[in-house]
């Protein structure tokens, strides 16, 4: 069992840190403006090569590994901007297509993901549910060589951004009512899609998610992504590799927790010494360490097993059982070591702790990813 | 167009801790990078590529884990890197270095534009530059803000405080790259994986045909005495008050109580 990191992958870390210092202040202050993402966003990732990290090179992408991903992943959580959530969107629905597409779809879809010109997306959430595939009420309908979709998503990113999104819909062409949800690449762009403003969410400041309505809206038939039927399994391994890239930005989040807190710590006078020394900082400190090097070790092995094209579905629903309350603990921590300060605006950790509180009900909530571990035990 | 670069390895000063009982920097963990100056050097050379094409290949003396540092290089776009380690290089001075490097230049049968930064961060020198345009015989254009490369003459714009003066020269020439120059790339993704399958090669003393006399401590005519941090005493601050002339007098005054005049 080896517990380091490669040279490369070294590298990779710690192109991802200068590129996160040195772009991500000046992309937040552009979101701060515009209350959305830049509109060059998607080209500021593609000329710094992060997008397609894991398609092969003939689809215009890296052909590296997942790790590499997530350690990317776990650089941009510490920096606590909304900026990356566009990035893995972009890389996962890539590999998703990769993986469940057709040589047509992966020749005519990656390359605009990998190179920046497509904003991706996915589609699942309804007003009506968020977990249950049985509930979807967005319709497709054929209609010779298109199917016809009509209904509603929710709470979807980056859905007005021209790209592609993977729309899962209730298809009125199967007959088994458990085997309905069809997968589709829709471009965005389609006549009959229109959408509501965006939310405004406790955190992901400025973060692009908003409401699809789709009336009429013709998809051809050879967009159908994977088996028709069977679009559910596609999402559970999206949202799976989904997780993982959560978990990682969300140990980063951490991290940058505890490195703020120590600083704050050193410096802030209580009783005539820096109260990093007072014993009830300190544990907690060490507390904080603990929690963080536990989640980043779990991140790391269960995305070595999608490294290896193992499963991995059921290790990253429990990834995300174990690193979600764990680093909202770390994050609840942080608040509480810089006092009052950290409750304001004007400090960093107030950011994090807000974005931290995103992971247990995005991409899946906490609840179904322990349905998802404790039926898989029973069913061992 | 064919260029070289010379990179220093340096201990990432934002970084450095010291002793509070001995004084002494904490060397030990401390984390290498590319001193700030020489990535600028880098960024020029790639931009000249980018606008006239050849070749751009760093070169850097060290110990082995300087490797990271031209890997680091590489991914930023350089198209090779060679490594200069060997015992008989360490402990050198800014003559024995550039001594060491113009050797490897002319290994690497000399180039058009030998770029370096202007000085490293741990010896602020601004010495290494001059020295090895020196060694090799070419002109040398320190603190450069700009460079335009125009047929068989290059043109820099050079800052020294607050005059910026232009400087000609025939190719080849030795250029050293202020900071202010340009702001250094992020390196993409797909480079750095490339620069990690990349072969660095190393070459020794005997590889450049170096007389290990002339190469790191034995051929440094400088010798470091001794480093210390300057005491910093405190001064103690008097405001005069009243008119011009009596502020002046008292001034005076002050300057002769402290033996000043
Ligand atoms: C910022 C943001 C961005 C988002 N982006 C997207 C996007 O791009 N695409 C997209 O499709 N969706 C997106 N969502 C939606 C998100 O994925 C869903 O909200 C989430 O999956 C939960 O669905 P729900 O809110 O409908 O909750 P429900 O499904 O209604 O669940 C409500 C509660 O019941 C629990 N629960 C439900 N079923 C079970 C069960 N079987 N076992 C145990 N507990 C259960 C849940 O854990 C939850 O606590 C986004 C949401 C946010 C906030």
């Amino acid at each position: 069992m080896d517990f380091k990191l490669s040279a490369a992958n070294k590298m990779i870390q710690k192109t991802a840190k200068e590129f996160c210092e040195r772009e991500i202040p000046k992309i937040d202050a552009a979101m701060a403006e515009a209350h959305d993402y830049p509109s060059d966003l998607m080209q500021t990732f593609a000329k710094a090569r992060m997008l397609g990290m894991t398609i092969p090179k003939e689809y215009g992408g890296l052909g590296s590994s997942n790790l590499n991903c997530v350690l990317m992943c776990e650089e941009f959580g510490k920096t606590g901007s909304t900026s990356f959530l566009p990035l893995i969107m972009n890389i996962s629905v890539a590999e998703t297509i990769h993986h469940y597409g057709n040589e047509e779809q992966k020749k005519k879809f990656l390359p605009p993901l990998c190179d920046g010109t497509a904003w991706a997306t996915t589609a699942f959430t309804e007003p009506a549910t968020g977990s249950d595939p049985t509930m979807l009420q967005t319709t497709a309908e054929p209609d010779g060589d298109f199917f016809v979709l009509n209904g509603a998503k929710r709470f979807i990113s980056m859905a007005n951004k021209p790209g592609y999104g993977i729309f899962y819909c209730k298809d009125l062409s199967c007959t088994d009512p458990r085997k309905n949800c069809t997968a589709f690449i829709v471009d965005k762009t389609s006549p009959g899609m229109t959408f509501s403003g965006h939310y405004e969410f406790m955190g992901l400041d400025n973060a692009d998610t908003c409401d699809v309505f789709l009336k009429d809206v013709r998809v051809p038939k050879e967009n159908i992504l994977g088996v028709q039927g069977k679009g559910f399994n596609i999402l559970l391994r999206w949202i799976a590799g989904e997780r993982i890239q959560q978990a990682a930005s969300m140990v980063g989040g951490g991290q940058a927790c505890l490195d703020e807190s120590m600083k704050y710590a050193k410096e802030r006078q209580v009783g005539g010494q820096p109260m990093a020394y007072m014993q009830g900082f300190y544990w907690m400190f060490a507390e904080m360490k603990m929690k963080i090097e536990a989640c980043r070790m779990l991140v790391y092995k269960t995305v070595a097993l999608q490294d290896e094209g193992e499963r991995f579905e059921v290790d990253s629903a429990g990834l995300k059982v174990f690193v979600t309350p764990m680093m909202q603990d770390v994050a609840r921590m942080a608040l509480q070591t810089h006092g009052s300060y950290g409750y304001s605006k004007e400090y960093k950790v107030e950011k994090l702790f807000r974005m931290a509180m995103h992971a247990g009900v995005v991409a899946s909530s906490t609840e179904i990813n322990k349905t998802i571990v404790g039926m898989a035990l029973l069913m061992s | 167009m064919n260029i070289i670069v010379c990179i220093k390895q340096v201990p990432n000063v934002k970084e450095v801790k010291w002793d509070p009982d001995t004084g002494n920097l904490i060397r030990t963990g401390l984390p290498s990078i590319i001193n700030v100056n020489d990535k600028n050097a880098l960024e020029a050379a790639l931009v000249l590529k980018e606008k006239h094409g050849g070749k751009v290949t760093v070169i850097s003396m060290g110990p082995p884990q300087v490797e990271e540092s031209l890997r680091e290089a590489l991914g930023m776009g350089v198209d090779e890197a060679v490594q200069l380690s060997d015992k008989a290089f360490a402990g050198a001075d800014c003559w024995a270095t550039s001594h060491t490097l113009a050797l490897a230049v002319k290994k690497l049968s000399g180039a058009d534009l030998v770029l370096l930064g202007v000085e490293a961060m741990d010896g602020n020198t601004a010495q290494v530059g001059p020295e090895l345009a020196e060694a090799l015989g070419l002109p040398i254009l320190s603190y450069a803000l700009s460079i335009d490369v125009d047929g068989k003459a290059v043109k820099v714009t050079q800052k020294l405080g607050d005059v910026v003066r232009v400087l000609e020269a025939d190719l080849p020439a030795v250029i050293t790259v202020e900071k202010e120059a340009n702001e250094p790339r992020v390196a993409p993704m797909d480079c750095v994986l490339e620069a990690c399958e990349k072969d660095v090669p190393v070459w020794k003393a005997e590889t450049i045909g170096a007389d290990e006399e002339n190469c790191g401590l034995k051929g440094s005519p400088t010798r470091l005495r001794k480093i210390f941090s300057p005491k910093v005493t405190r001064g103690q601050v008097e405001l005069f008050s009243g008119s011009l002339d009596e502020v002046a007098e008292k001034f005076v005054a002050k300057l002769k109580e402290l033996y000043y005049l």
